[in-house]
């Protein structure tokens, strides 16, 4: 599956796109819902740590109740954009063979996901950046990048989505060995809960799993971003964070494509 | 036979082997197998060869589980077979190479491949994209595809609106719209009322007639196969038992024709002799007032037929082979040993 | 019909062995989560909106029984439910002899996450001993009946969610939506702004599931709260299968 010429890739993306749009203009309502949801957690976060704030005399660990309502909407605005949610169809796409018809298509299934992906995102963040702007007035967030900062922002969100997706997919290629993988894929979304910075900001974390989150890839999946846009880092961090991404990246375009010829080696031997 | 360059699909010796997870009832077992996991193995395809040469649209028969299905998707690339030789095209299908997937099609009657929430038109113009079909062809082939397929009112909306029926019609368009010169067709049919079947195998042929598309089809109803196929590659656990045309798979297959007389109602009786002119008491199938039905021996036929015309008082006389659908239970009955032995008289 | 369904369950279960050690070790980390949650928050204040934290861990302990009694049963049976809709495969379990609602609601039995359950459990008995001489009989009988009365108002808001999917078609995600809210459940309602307590009190009642229990049992329960948490209970019990046969009565199969 190599030498995909650009062009046509182009046009496999923009014929995905018109399909995704009837798709997801059939089911507003469910899309409407699911939105509400995930606009949900930020607030629970922000309420308890501005409590918590409160409770101390106005700041924790160096934030206030305005710099957490900057830090859970930002990354509300972050995780939207980077999430994926393939490897949990990935069980059930195997399972009742529904990877076949994905395998016989000259082009790559990555790129199938890929556009759903980016497609549903666009969609999505009509809603979730006029949300965030209420969230940010209505907490009296406080939110003032520097030009710098919102430049660096960009390359770190994009890198952060590429990051995320590729190890994601990789992850859910788990499901051609095991029947069941629902199991891994919440332990996963744990650790990125946990990981990422979603619960509380990695500074309020212990210094172990401050480590451990940037060891691994997960804070430069989500938390990297959100750190660099509310100007928390020096421009040192902000490219060490940069590089550290591109790294994993490279990291896991060779895990993928190692995993995805194994997989499919596999899935085609134990019966499509 | 050795298979040349222009056959468009050969296949030597291929074997597919599955391993499956071996099971007991109860909780106890599988408690146990949390500890141990005993598997065992299943050869789906015992090792079959045969050729295809390109335009020729070649039936799959066999029971359930007899490996058609497997042998198809080995072909499409889909599965990984245990061992043997197999090319498509000039291909090796689960190399899974571009070119040859952009040339052959898959469509299983079971199975959807049009994305289920959204309208046909934007699964085919996905196709399109994919497929990299040039935009006048693809309006000319939807619009020929729409009047052959009575489409119109069907492209508007999501798959999963449709009826059965419908839906393996916008199926089979969405899977010929990058004019695939191999077609791989597991029970197209399936599940269709009489009239979509013939609909649809009426639609097969004219595809394939026009585009000299060679073909696989696997249907459990022999009408399709009678329909479509010159040639039938019957299969059995796994092994192939049978490759030639329909009216050999008959001969081959049933030794025996039926005889069906219908004697003047004003003649003799005939009940004292009727053994005797049959010749043996076990072709004689059933005497009912003016009809007698016999089951003799293929060799017997003529002979028998001479003798009853000459001694009785007959109205008509019809020879026939038996149905197709008789054979074929016939066959798979005698199971692959029975099969052989017969090979070797 | 509901041991045969665990037994069923378990037998499936078994045959994915590897998804235990998953799925205990899942659990492991989510408890390791919520509890180095309160960890974190408890290590930059000493209490959260007048909750202290050993009052918190037997909040994560109700929040991790309850969640585990839906995870166990009710999620994926409601799951299995708005699938057989979407794909029409109800067909087969309303042509059984039994009452569908009960069928469909123990449709499918995930036994591995009643280590959740246990876990949860567990972590009620550490906060009770953490307690000490605050917990009596008597609040203890009152946090079972309001534990009780809150799966049963989780059970038939699930069950009434799920019917919607006669109605519109693709709704998994409508479970997504109580997770969500369920989540929220993880910090006692009090501390929320008042537009969000009422909508996990009376919209999403995740807090008569989590927070009431343990107000019960650390005594903060006003008896009106108790007598409310049971009449809720009845009266979604009665709706929910109320809704439910009006959704039957709208299936169509799924070519329709």
């Amino acid at each position: 599956m190599r030498g995909l010429p650009l062009r046509q890739l182009v046009d496999v993306y923009r014929a995905k796109f018109r399909a995704e749009i009837a798709l997801q203009f059939a089911y507003r309502w469910a899309l409407a819902i699911w939105l509400l949801g995930l606009l949900l957690q930020p607030i629970v976060y922000l309420v308890v740590w501005t409590t918590v704030a409160r409770s101390q005399g106005g700041t924790v660990g160096g934030f206030s109740a305005r710099d957490f309502a900057a830090y859970f909407t930002i990354f509300m605005v972050v995780n939207q954009l980077t999430f994926t949610w393939h490897y949990w169809e990935f069980e059930w796409r195997v399972r009742q063979g529904f990877f076949s018809p994905l395998l016989l298509r000259p082009i790559h299934p990555l790129h199938n996901d890929l556009a759903e992906n980016v497609t549903f995102k666009l969609l999505t963040f009509t809603v979730v950046a006029p949300v965030a702007v209420l969230l940010l007035v209505t907490f009296n967030a406080s939110l003032n990048p520097s030009p710098w900062q919102v430049l660096a922002f960009l390359p770190a969100l994009v890198f952060a989505f590429a990051l995320r997706f590729l190890l994601e997919w990789t992850l859910a290629l788990a499901a051609f060995w095991l029947t069941r993988v629902t199991a891994i894929n919440q332990a996963y979304y744990l650790a990125v809960v946990f990981l990422s910075g979603q619960m509380a900001p990695l500074e309020l974390l212990p210094e172990a799993v401050q480590v451990i989150a940037a060891v691994l890839p997960f804070r430069w999946m989500v938390a990297f971003p959100v750190e660099t846009v509310l100007g928390r880092l020096s421009p040192m961090e902000v490219a060490v964070g940069l590089a550290a991404q591109l790294i994993w990246i490279g990291l896991a375009l060779g895990l993928l494509r190692f995993g995805w010829r194994a997989g499919v080696r596999r899935y085609s031997a134990v019966g499509a | 036979m050795s298979g040349t360059p222009e056959q468009a699909i050969q296949v030597r010796e291929l074997r597919k082997t599955y391993v499956v997870p071996e099971r007991e009832g109860g909780l106890a077992a599988a408690a146990r197998s949390l500890v141990r996991r005993r598997t065992r193995e299943v050869p789906a395809v015992a090792g079959i060869s045969f050729d295809v040469a390109p335009g020729e649209i070649v039936g799959f028969l066999g029971p359930n589980g007899a490996g058609k299905t497997t042998t198809l998707k080995v072909l499409s690339g889909l599965l990984h077979p245990t061992s043997g030789e197999v090319t498509a095209l000039g291909h090796v299908p689960w190399q899974r190479e571009t070119a040859f997937l952009r040339r052959m099609t898959l469509i299983m009657g079971q199975r959807n491949q049009l994305a289920w929430d959204i309208p046909v038109v934007d699964s085919f113009d996905l196709n399109r994209a994919i497929y990299q079909i040039p935009a006048a062809e693809y309006r000319e082939r939807v619009k020929e595809l729409v009047e052959l397929l009575e489409l119109e009112e069907l492209l508007r909306k999501p798959v999963r609106n449709l009826s059965l029926g419908e839906r393996m019609k916008c199926e089979v368009a969405g899977s010929l719209l990058h004019r695939p010169d191999v077609l791989f067709l597991d029970e197209p049919t399936i599940g269709l009322d009489v009239t979509m079947q013939r609909r649809i195998r009426n639609f097969i042929a004219h595809y394939t007639e026009r585009t000299g598309a060679t073909t696989l089809l696997t249907s459990h109803y022999m009408a399709d196969v009678e329909a479509l196929c010159r040639r039938v590659l019957v299969i059995h656990h796994g092994q192939l038992l049978y490759d030639g045309d329909l009216a050999g798979l008959v001969t081959r297959f049933s030794p025996h024709k039926t005889i069906v007389i219908d004697l003047e109602p004003s003649g003799p009786a005939v009940d004292g002799r009727i053994e005797a002119l049959v010749g043996s008491p076990d072709w004689l199938v059933s005497h009912a007032e003016d009809r007698l039905t016999l089951r003799v021996p293929r060799s017997e036929t003529a002979a028998v037929t001479t003798r009853l015309l000459a001694n009785l008082q007959v109205a008509d006389v019809i020879v026939e082979e038996p149905p197709i659908d008789e054979v074929i239970d016939l066959v798979f009955a005698a199971g692959p040993a029975d099969a052989q032995a017969k090979d070797a008289r | 019909m509901l041991w045969l369904s665990f037994r069923l369950g378990a037998l499936n279960a078994i045959q994915y062995r590897a998804d235990f050690m998953v799925q205990l070790f899942q659990s492991l980390i989510g408890l390791g989560i919520a509890l180095g949650g309160i960890a974190v928050v408890f290590s930059q204040t000493d209490q959260l909106g007048g909750w202290r934290q050993e009052e918190l861990i037997a909040l994560i302990g109700v929040f991790m029984l309850v969640g585990g009694l839906i995870a166990v049963v009710i999620r994926p049976s409601m799951e299995q439910l708005m699938e057989g809709v979407r794909l029409g495969t109800l067909d087969f379990t309303l042509t059984k002899p039994a009452d569908a609602q009960v069928l469909v609601s123990v449709k499918r039995v995930e036994i591995w996450r009643l280590v959740e359950v246990v876990l949860g459990a567990a972590l009620i008995v550490l906060a009770m001993v953490q307690l000490g001489e605050r917990v009596s009989l008597e609040r203890v009988a009152a946090f079972a009946v309001t534990m009780l009365a809150g799966v049963a108002i989780v059970y038939s808001f699930l069950l009434i969610l799920s019917t919607l999917a006669f109605w519109l078609v693709r709704l998994e995600n409508i479970l997504v939506i109580f997770h969500s809210m369920y989540e929220a459940g993880r910090w006692p309602v009090g501390i929320y702004p008042p537009w969000l307590r009422a909508t996990l009190t009376f919209v999403v009642p995740v807090a008569f599931a989590i927070t009431v229990p343990v107000e019960a049992l650390v005594g903060r329960l006003e008896p009106a709260t108790l007598v409310g948490s049971l009449l809720l209970a009845v009266a979604f019990l009665i709706a929910s299968r109320w809704f439910w046969r009006l959704g039957l009565r709208h299936y169509t199969g799924a070519s329709a």
